[in-house]
């Protein structure tokens, strides 16, 4: 009997660890998303056609998801992108618009009140249906109305009506001059703009934003998705992609894209797959890791060859953000002693062996954001703020008119209280320069330590009390956006959440007057440089944030297998060289066999 | 075993179960963090939407997984869905439920963890046995050593120093993944060789410093049942060498072993965060690792009250099977 009663003892626990798989296999039916993407057999394509990549492929979006519209599980940065392609790509590093499903999109007058879209003729879906005009007003009227898509505020705040001319023309009325709209929304660089999607598929779909896509989705992107698990990602080229048949592009050599999930992996394992040839490319990483890539592997290389500082210019230039509306922040002779407390010659031979990364900009010195700051009305504001200027007599000048005395620890202080200079910021990404940072600050003073804590990005949201290492993801062509963070209307209240970089919640109406007075203009227009200029000065003079580095992307390019990778000595099509970015077709279809087996 | 036992045993299997989804649900609330914020501050930065419709995005996405409702409704709700088994849907990787995320990665910390705890166990025991058996040649006792010298060496420093040397320097196995990057999961025995090749690495980081351990304890217990009135007795009535040490010493002294290693199977899986990171194996400890970082806590309550649960189950069995094991056990 007491036998009976443990086996029936068992056989409930046995029950009991079993329920959850039984449970599993029902949850599964309810997901949107295949939970794999596998061929039935996949056909062979050897090594020196295929490009290995490292980076996630199940990070930020679930197996499966390929419709560009799903929320919030689609993203272009885990191989999406080779199957979307925009109107325009623009190349950052020429500066110019590359024509892609559209021959062509120009203002229909000085105005930038229309705007008129022609397509080319070639342009196919993958099921072999001509891309057309009521694709590109599909994909328009569904940010116009869909709150849910990522552009929806911005067709919702410029787009007063979409138009189908004929079948290869669209025309789009603005409801307020929108000169950066073209730029901004339809064209593609670094991780904005929009793709064009299928209507036909995606008008069949019971919501938009919870249609899978997987591999059904008709896409006109060159790779088709093959296979997709937790391990890795595969794609095929496809050869009746239209951009070769319409002379857009030669002849692809890359047949295969795989990329394998590096996602938690240490860069040190990262780092020895490329040296070991077995990744053709990777994720950015730290100064460090790249030059010892580099120095154990010849072949691999940078976007400035072997030499530092071994990236490009992101766009994501970072600065010390503070809440302007908390003191002792609110007073701008606070803010202009933190930034005269930074050695930014210091930044540049500690970090980057000497390179000009330290920045007293808010945008990243693209070819036409570099003319602004090289443009004699910027120089001469540059001349008299001085914003790179570290002198800690003078910050102490400052800091003496606006009340604060030092206390025996050698520390700011004002009503017993120091500065709170902690510093809110992300240590995988700021671990080199945010301790650099502490070590200037505390000696200007500054009772300034570290938070690299998981409460960081809320602190800065928040508004919390301290300094904030974050980025600008604002300008690339002109410095409209960039200023456009400080506008007031962001100035959100203490006690409010900040939106995403607007973290200084600056208020000044005669910065907001000139900014509107300029939001109508293209970006050559004289009027534009004149109240751009202004609001250089202001930046400065109020020293609405402190700007401390560019942000780099230091990008592995292995040579064995592939060259002609987007570099400085070789621009390629113009574009940055992360394979993640919105330009990656561009980057991976570009690519060249070197001829090893 | 009777049934008041039984019953007794199973009520305390709930409490524990009650209370490890209470504890799940609340401690990730008390962070500042919030996940879906987060989420898409981080889709923000890298230019996924325009920071004017965050908000928007934020207070909907707040509203569809019920995180806008009263703390008490949303742990009343967690509690009927536990009683399901539905752990929800995961936040960063929406609409993939946190069910499906589990049953993805559970093959490969089972396959990995199991394999190697069991070995650990199997290599340790005999070993350590050995060891302390006085009848067993001096070489064979010396076997045990190397083990114990890398006892604590923590599978991390073992994971990087074997990838190093052995993946890196001498090429003679994969540096990570689950399998070789551009094959497809087969039922092939081409894919089961390239898939054992991939765990080789892993498998040996955690064996490597684990053995130790299982020697050291076992052999601590051989010593000390070596004096006991049973072996004697046993070498008196002459039994061969051989049976003595199967049914009278390692019998008896793996009874505590038995328990450590239901113990070891709880914590098998900090070890897996990092090895299985280390590595690039897409198992539960990668996922919970992620969902670490990125707040995802409806991941993090799914995949630590499963653990939780198949735990405090595997622990129930095993009292259940101890009174087969250990006859005097039975009669208590």
């Amino acid at each position: 009997m007491k036998r009976l009663k443990l086996a029936l003892a068992a056989v409930m626990a046995i029950t009991a660890l079993a329920a959850p798989a039984a449970s599993f296999a029902q949850d599964s039916l309810a997901a949107s998303a295949p939970k794999e993407i596998t061929p039935a057999s996949l056909p062979d394509v050897p090594r020196n056609q295929t490009v290995v990549l490292g980076w996630g492929v199940a990070a930020s979006s679930p197996i499966g998801v390929t419709n560009p519209w799903a929320l919030p599980g689609y993203t272009h940065q885990e191989g999406n992108v080779f199957m979307w392609e925009p109107l325009m790509y623009f190349g950052i590093f020429k500066g110019e618009f590359i024509p892609w499903l559209a021959d062509s999109m120009e203002y229909t007058g000085a105005d930038f009140m229309g705007l008129e879209i022609k397509l080319n003729k070639d342009a196919k879906w993958s099921d072999g249906t001509a891309v057309t005009a009521k694709d590109v007003k599909f994909t328009f009227d569904g940010q116009l109305n869909n709150d849910k898509l990522p552009y929806h505020a911005a067709f919702v705040q410029f787009v007063e009506s979409t138009e189908i001319v004929d079948d290869l023309t669209v025309k789009v009325t603005f409801k307020t001059p929108a000169p950066r709209f073209k730029f901004e929304v339809l064209t593609e660089k670094f991780d904005t703009g929009i793709p064009i999607v299928p209507a036909d598929w995606l008008s069949k779909q019971a919501d938009v934003t919870l249609a899978a896509g997987s591999t059904e989705i008709p896409h006109s992107g060159p790779y088709d998705l093959i296979a997709w698990n937790a391990n890795q990602k595969i794609f095929d080229y496809r050869s009746d992609w239209w951009a070769v048949k319409a002379g857009r592009i030669a002849e692809p050599a890359v047949k295969r894209i795989i990329i394998a999930n590096i996602t938690g992996v240490s860069m040190d394992t990262v780092a020895q797959r490329v040296v070991n040839n077995e990744f053709d490319s990777a994720l950015d990483m730290r100064s460090s890791v790249i030059g010892n890539i580099l120095a154990q592997n010849p072949e691999v290389t940078t976007h400035t060859g072997n030499e530092s500082p071994f990236g490009y210019l992101d766009w994501w230039p970072n600065s010390l953000w503070m809440n302007t509306q908390l003191e002792p922040y609110s007073d701008v002779r606070v803010r202009r002693a933190i930034s005269l407390s930074v050695n930014r010659d210091v930044i540049n031979d500690v970090l980057y062996e000497g390179a000009g990364i330290a920045s007293i900009h808010p945008f990243p010195l693209y070819p036409n954001l570099q003319a602004f700051a090289d443009s004699p009305g910027v120089k001469a504001l540059e001349e008299q703020y001085q914003p790179r200027k570290y002198d800690t007599e003078e910050a102490a000048k400052l800091m003496t008119e606006a009340g604060f005395a030092l206390n025996g620890d050698g520390l700011w202080e004002k009503d017993g209280q120091t500065v709170d200079a902690t510093i809110q910021a992300f240590e995988n990404i700021h671990g080199d320069i945010v301790p650099i940072l502490v070590e200037m600050l505390r000696q200007g003073g500054f009772d300034a330590a570290i938070n690299f804590g998981p409460d960081a990005y809320q602190n800065m949201a928040d508004g919390k009390a301290g300094l904030y290492m974050f980025g600008h993801g604002a300008s690339l062509f002109d410095p409209y956006e960039a200023f456009n963070l400080f506008h007031g209307k962001y100035s959100n209240a203490i006690g409010t959440s900040a939106g995403n970089n607007r973290f200084s919640r600056y208020s000044n109406p005669e910065y907001d007057a000139v900014l509107d007075s300029i939001a109508p203009l293209s970006s050559d227009d004289p009027k534009f440089i004149e109240g751009a200029t202004k609001l250089m000065g202001m930046y400065w003079k109020d020293q609405i944030d402190v700007p401390i580095i560019q942000w780099l992307h230091r990008i592995p390019y292995n040579q064995h297998y592939w060259k002609n990778w987007p570099t400085e000595a070789n621009p390629a099509m113009g574009t940055n060289g992360a394979f993640w970015a919105q330009t990656g077709t561009l980057v991976i279809t570009s690519l060249q066999p070197t001829g090893a087996q | 075993m009777n049934l008041k036992i039984f019953a007794k045993r199973i009520g305390f299997l709930a409490l524990v179960i009650w209370a490890a989804s209470t504890i799940v649900f609340f401690v990730p609330r008390l962070s500042p963090r919030n996940a879906i914020r987060e989420r898409f501050a981080e889709l923000a930065r890298s230019g996924g939407f325009s920071p004017g419709d965050l908000e928007t995005l934020i207070t909907n996405m707040n509203q569809q997984f019920g995180l806008d409702r009263p703390l008490l409704e949303q742990y009343w709700a967690y509690l009927g869905n536990i009683v399901r088994l539905d752990f929800g849907y995961s936040l960063n990787r929406y609409p993939s439920t946190v069910a499906d995320i589990i049953s993805q990665a559970l093959p490969w910390t089972f396959g990995l963890l199991l394999v190697t705890t069991i070995l650990s166990f199997v290599i340790g025991n005999l070993l350590g046995a050995i060891s302390a058996w006085p009848r067993a040649p001096r070489w064979l006792r010396s076997f045990a050593t190397p083990f114990v010298l890398l006892t604590g060496v923590p599978p991390v420093i073992m994971g990087v120093l074997l990838l190093f040397f052995i993946g890196f320097r001498l090429k003679l196995l994969p540096l990570g993944g689950a399998y070789s990057v551009g094959i497809v999961p087969s039922f092939s025995f081409e894919f089961a060789f390239d898939m054992l090749r991939h765990q080789l690495l892993p498998a040996l980081a955690l064996i490597l410093g684990s053995v130790g351990g299982w020697v050291l304890s076992m052999r601590g217990m051989g010593i000390t049942i070596q004096g006991e009135d049973y072996v004697n007795f046993a070498e008196h009535k002459g039994l061969t060498g051989g049976r003595i040490f199967r049914d009278y010493y390692l019998r008896n002294t793996l009874l505590p072993q038995v328990t450590g290693l239901a113990l070891a199977l709880g914590t098998v899986i900090t070890s897996a965060i990092i090895v299985e990171g280390l590595f690039g194996l897409p198992g539960l400890g990668t996922v919970l690792n992620n969902a670490i970082r990125s707040n995802d806590f409806p991941t993090i309550y799914g995949i630590v009250l499963f653990i939780t649960i198949a735990i405090a189950v595997l622990m129930t069995v095993l009292e259940f099977v101890y009174p087969l094991l250990d006859p005097r056990v039975r009669n208590q």
